[in-house]
């Protein structure tokens, strides 16, 4: 087995950019010059950029404070401000930020200046309320209509899609001139189409690269590489740096597909995660996996959190206002479809990644993601004979993390899979 | 004769079973694990020894399972109690499809296909009510001896109503419900009810299908078997076995490798990684 | 306007009977969780359109001739719902999807709106567990934008849509108008009892107020206002002494309902002069226009003549100033601040809440409750602590 030399280019150089990103946000905050919140689900990063609007997204923020093992004073703050301990660790953690003045463990964050959220998470609107009793500046919200039963997404071309997406798109108008208005800068098309194109290189790749996750082994770990790329995915949507680096990444990953180069785990299983990690043990979390030999070769995580665009849309830069509208709207509902209806997106994972198991992860404080998954999990038992297991914890909380009680789960259900192979044998 | 051992190292109490390669128990001990868990499951092995008439050297494979599993220095591996209990389940009772254990501190739903493979298990490990520490917040509340509990609820006709979903509070809905003048037997019944109830949404969540087995230490009062009975709508196997379920379940997983071992020694995979 | 089945009115019998026989009456039928009415109406022949908190444009499914069912939980043990759902959730998220499992509550489609991150996850959820159409209705949660009534009018086409295939026959604009017509009066009559309820609140206690605005989500709408039109007048002629209690407002029974016996205990130490109980009910504030496109005309009434929720976001209005309006008409003098259990929206509106009302000097009292919670000696104490503290300032 040769090694190439380009075997873990995308962790490494996605850290990186990680921490030049938080650089240049620092200096930002400390030049008092405001930003634009934004969340993964909807960041419409491609348009903010023409304003020349640094870009925050308090969820990676939140994230990082649980990953650095500091989440639980941010969280006994907010608490302590009055937020009960039953609403999102994220909101809460972001709270402390905002109180401690942007003070974070990866440097300062900017204020707002201005605010977008879209509805595929209703505690985003909630979120953005808080920010603007903080800081009084405007907040929009970017309404996205999604899929309004199971199987009924509505087709591009049709008469039902087209009114969703005239609507996405007069509200995407009313959004640019807030942005002008704010910035103080005119809006300039051709940098948006600029930043689309930079859009599409980064959809495209981040499609292909979940794709050549089939290959056995997989090329790399969806719990942990993936939510390195997931972070350059939604921090560098729409510049040249991140078309780069997804660039860099489908070169890497096709690499070790042709080379049968996997991860540093010696693949026994191959997993679906469904949830999100958990971020306060993260490393650990992973581990009680991999000790097993257990890799996860797809997530329901890595779609909905990219906001859609493993999708791989294409914008069409010959009419970007329409095509922004058209590539949200189908991005944002595929995110919100992967949350509410992903019975049958689980079972063709299961089948296109060879999966041997399901892993199922609700958080207390993702009531989006969480209230359907027991159900979910019993719609998916039903139509795959695939064994799957059920553990819940936290995104942000280590108080309702309990490393213990989930291996022990975690370690009867591979000894169940073990088992499973020996009498199949 | 090869000869194999189980030890279930729990949170108030460590088990140690020895079983035959016919897979018939040959000894079993019990002991406190206290604080010294190490030493809980070394002594609960040697009393199991000398229950059996064995040689600690007659012991091919031992087995730890249990929250202290990984204490059990002296095991060659350790397996989860979830397993364990299945395993130990179907062993006694080879139509069992669904197992209740309700321990001490946890309690657990578990789904078993023919084979005794595990299907889906759910447990109730975050708090304490629906398992055995509520009937003992209730024991203590009422100034009862545990085993007194089962038979005072059996003579209860008109259960109360308990609401509280924490032990901790459970000490004082007890009181008020007695200050209220309601009678000890429909106030203990109506605990039972209630963590038969919580047993059974578990149960829910992994499939109820017939037969079931009642495992654990509640297993011995009556009322609660007769509750889940009532409120089931079957007849759930209870055997005498039933403290030790997890412990022969380990026992027959050390056995497995005994058997597997000998038949084929360089070509099988341990069960853990 | 005809009903599409020819049926026994629910409360024509009621009509002229002593105030105290129809009150119980009401009561009885409000907390029966297997709803009758509802079996009623299909066994008649007749379909039910079940509705989510919190708000329903139900004209539409009446003009079709179907029963507007608004589905808002029960007391009671979600058993079997239970296991499709994981913790941390709210009470009426479970016990709502109970009713249609176990509790003999058959529907004919089911409707949902994303108030929450909790309740956007019931048209899937449902939707693998019964065989009637679960859909969701996506309110616009940018009313802000100059476009969000020409969508909302399309996204009610929708909903007449399936109205017509339920149903079986179209829904027309004169239908739309005639039960456009219905709802207004429905409406204002509401407005009327809540009326009574500021200028003379001890004619109608809130618990007994509760009782004849939730029958509205039971039974046809021109039932609820024949009798409405019938009670007042009897409320207004009640005999009932003035007595010295504080006059409060009640915020945050929008979507899980606080169970009656709490509203009694409220009522034992105040005078609740406004609140938000089944607010969805009582949503649009004044008449929807009866002429013109109807779909349109309860599209504009949703987004500019509308109350308020936390789960509403809307630039115009902020929570503070709703509040502090409602806290004000109502001449008020404290509020009662009540969150259900795992409520993200509820609770975090506390926050905004209580720090308004300390801007304000107005006094609190925050409480959480679940639906099914039955024990109330707790907060009955902390509640009288309260108010004896207000009299005796």
């Amino acid at each position: 087995m040769t090694e190439t030399t380009l075997t873990g280019r995308g962790v490494e150089h996605g850290a990186q950019l990680f921490r030049e990103w938080f650089q240049q946000l620092t200096a930002g905050a400390e030049r008092g010059q405001g930003a634009a919140y934004v969340f993964v689900m909807g960041s419409l990063c491609e348009l903010l950029r023409v304003f020349d609007f640094p870009v925050v997204f308090p969820e990676i923020n939140s994230l990082q404070t649980a990953v650095r093992r500091v989440a639980h004073e941010y969280l006994n703050e907010a608490e302590s401000y009055g937020y009960s301990p039953d609403i999102c660790g994220y909101v809460k953690a972001d709270v402390a930020v905002q109180l401690r003045g942007g003070a974070h463990p990866m440097g300062k964050i900017p204020k707002p200046a201005l605010a977008v959220c879209t509805n595929a998470c209703n505690t985003y609107v909630k979120w953005g309320e808080i920010w603007q009793r903080m800081y009084g500046m405007p907040l929009f919200t970017l309404d996205i209509p999604g899929t309004r039963g199971a199987g009924l997404a509505s087709t591009p071309g049709s008469v039902d899609f087209e009114r969703d997406r005239r609507y996405v798109e007069a509200q995407l108008r009313e959004l640019i001139t807030l942005c002008a208005q704010v910035s103080g800068k005119r809006f300039d098309i051709d940098r948006l189409r600029e930043h689309m194109a930079h859009a599409n290189t980064m959809s495209a790749g981040w499609h292909e690269v979940l794709e050549l996750n089939r290959s056995r082994p997989a090329v790399f770990n969806a719990l942990s590489d993936g939510t390195v790329f997931l972070g350059v995915a939604n921090g560098f949507r729409g510049t040249a740096q991140g078309a780069q680096y997804f660039t860099e990444l489908v070169e890497e990953m096709r690499q070790k597909a042709e080379q049968h180069i996997g991860t540093p785990i010696d693949e026994k299983w191959r997993l679906i995660f469904v949830g999100v990690p958990c971020y306060p043990i993260f490393r650990r979390f992973s581990e009680l996996f991999s000790d097993w030999g257990g890799v996860f070769v797809n997530s329901t995580y890595l779609r909905f959190a990219s906001g859609g665009a493993h999708l791989g849309f294409r914008y069409d830069l010959a009419h970007p206002i329409e095509s922004l509208a058209h590539g949200v709207l189908v991005g944002v509902r595929d995110a919100m479809d992967n949350m509410f209806f992903q019975a049958p997106a689980l079972a063709e994972m299961i089948d296109t990644h060879s999966a041997d198991g399901v892993v199922f992860h609700p958080i207390k404080s993702c009531r989006t993601v969480s209230t359907g998954l027991a159900d979910t999990r019993r719609a998916l038992m039903a139509t795959r004979d695939v064994p799957s297991l059920f553990i819940e914890s936290d995104l942000m909380d280590r108080r309702v993390v309990s490393e213990a009680q989930m291996k022990n789960r975690i370690d009867a259900f591979f000894e169940g899979l073990a088992a499973r192979k020996h009498q199949e044998a | 004769m090869a000869y194999a051992a189980g030890v279930d190292v729990g949170s108030t109490q460590t088990k140690a079973v020895i079983v035959s390669a016919a897979r018939v128990v040959t000894g079993r001990a019990l002991t406190d694990t206290g604080a010294n868990v190490m030493r809980a499951a070394e002594t609960a092995f040697r009393m199991a020894l000398e229950d059996s008439g064995l040689a600690e050297e007659e012991i091919e494979y031992v087995v730890g399972t249990g929250y202290g599993r990984y204490k059990v220095t002296f095991g060659n591996t350790q397996v989860t109690e979830i397993s364990c209990h299945a395993r130990g389940a179907v062993h006694l009772f080879p139509r069992t499809r669904t197992v209740l254990d309700m321990g001490g501190q946890d309690t657990k739903a578990i789904r078993v296909s023919p084979g005794g493979e595990i299907i889906d298990f759910c447990m109730n490990d975050k708090c304490a009510a629906g398992t055995g520490r509520f009937l003992g917040a209730a024991a203590t509340a009422l100034d009862l001896p545990l085993a007194e509990l089962g038979p005072t609820a059996l003579r209860g006709e008109r259960p109360v109503k308990i609401t509280t979903t924490c032990t901790v509070f459970a000490e004082s809905e007890v009181l008020s419900w007695l200050g209220k003048g309601k009678k000890i037997e429909d106030i203990l019944l109506g605990v039972h009810e209630s963590i038969a109830s919580r047993s059974i949404g578990l149960l829910r969540r992994v499939g109820i299908e017939s037969e079931v087995t009642f495992t654990g230490g509640v297993t011995r009062n009556a009322a609660m078997v007769s509750t889940l009975n009532r409120r089931l709508g079957l007849t759930v196997n209870v055997g005498e076995e039933a403290h030790y379920m997890g412990a022969i379940g380990a026992a027959l997983f050390a056995l497995d490798r005994v058997i597997a071992t000998r038949a084929a020694p360089s070509s099988v995979e341990p069960l853990s990684a | 306007m005809t009903a599409v089945v020819p049926r026994e009115s629910v409360v024509a019998d009621w009509l002229g009977q002593p105030l105290e026989d129809v009150l119980s009456r009401a009561r009885d039928l409000v907390e029966d969780a297997t709803f009758p009415t509802v079996r009623r109406w299909r066994e008649a022949g007749g379909k039910v359109l079940g509705h989510f908190q919190v708000y329903f444009p139900e004209e539409i499914a009446h003009a079709a001739g179907l029963l507007p069912f608004k589905v808002r939980g029960a007391p009671l043990e979600p058993a079997h719902a239970e296991s499709h759902f994981g913790s941390y959730l709210c009470s009426i998220i479970k016990t709502s999807l109970e009713l249609a499992l176990a509790n003999g509550v058959e529907l004919d489609a089911f409707i949902t709106h994303p108030i929450c991150d909790a309740a956007r996850n019931l048209a899937g959820v449902w939707g693998r567990n019964v065989t009637y159409p679960c859909r969701i209705l996506y309110l616009p949660q940018n009313p802000n934008s100059a476009f969000a009534a020409t969508y909302l009018r399309d996204e009610y086409a929708r909903i007449r849509d399936l109205c017509h295939e339920i149903a079986g026959r179209p829904v027309t604009d004169d239908g739309l108008h005639a039960s456009i017509a219905v709802f207004n009066e429905n409406r204002a009559l509401l407005r009327r009892l809540y009326s009574l309820r500021r200028e003379q609140p001890w004619l109608l206690p809130v618990h007994e107020a509760y009782v004849l605005v939730a029958l509205a989500g039971l039974i046809p709408r021109q039932e609820h206002n024949a009798l409405l039109r019938a009670l007042l007048p009897q409320l207004k002629r009640r005999r009932v002494a003035k007595q010295d209690k504080i006059r409060v407002i009640v915020e945050g029974g929008f979507c899980e309902q606080p169970p009656l016996d709490l509203l009694r205990a409220i009522a034992r130490s105040c005078y609740v002069v406004d609140d938000d109980l089944l607010i969805g009910l009582r949503w649009l504030t004044s008449d929807v226009p009866v002429t013109g496109e109807p779909l349109f005309a309860l599209a504009a009434s949703y987004i500019d003549r509308s109350a308020h929720s936390p789960v509403q976001h809307d630039l115009r209005k902020p929570k503070e100033k709703m509040l502090l309006e409602r806290l004000d008409t109502a001449n008020a003098q404290a509020a009662i601040l009540l969150a259900a259990k795992m409520c993200e929206p509820g609770l975090e509106e506390l926050v905004v809440h209580t720090r308004a009302l300390d801007g304000r000097g107005v006094r609190y009292f925050v409480s959480e409750f679940e639906e099914n919670m039955s024990s109330f000696d707790q907060l009955e104490i902390q509640l009288e602590t309260f108010v004896e503290n207000l009299l005796f300032d």
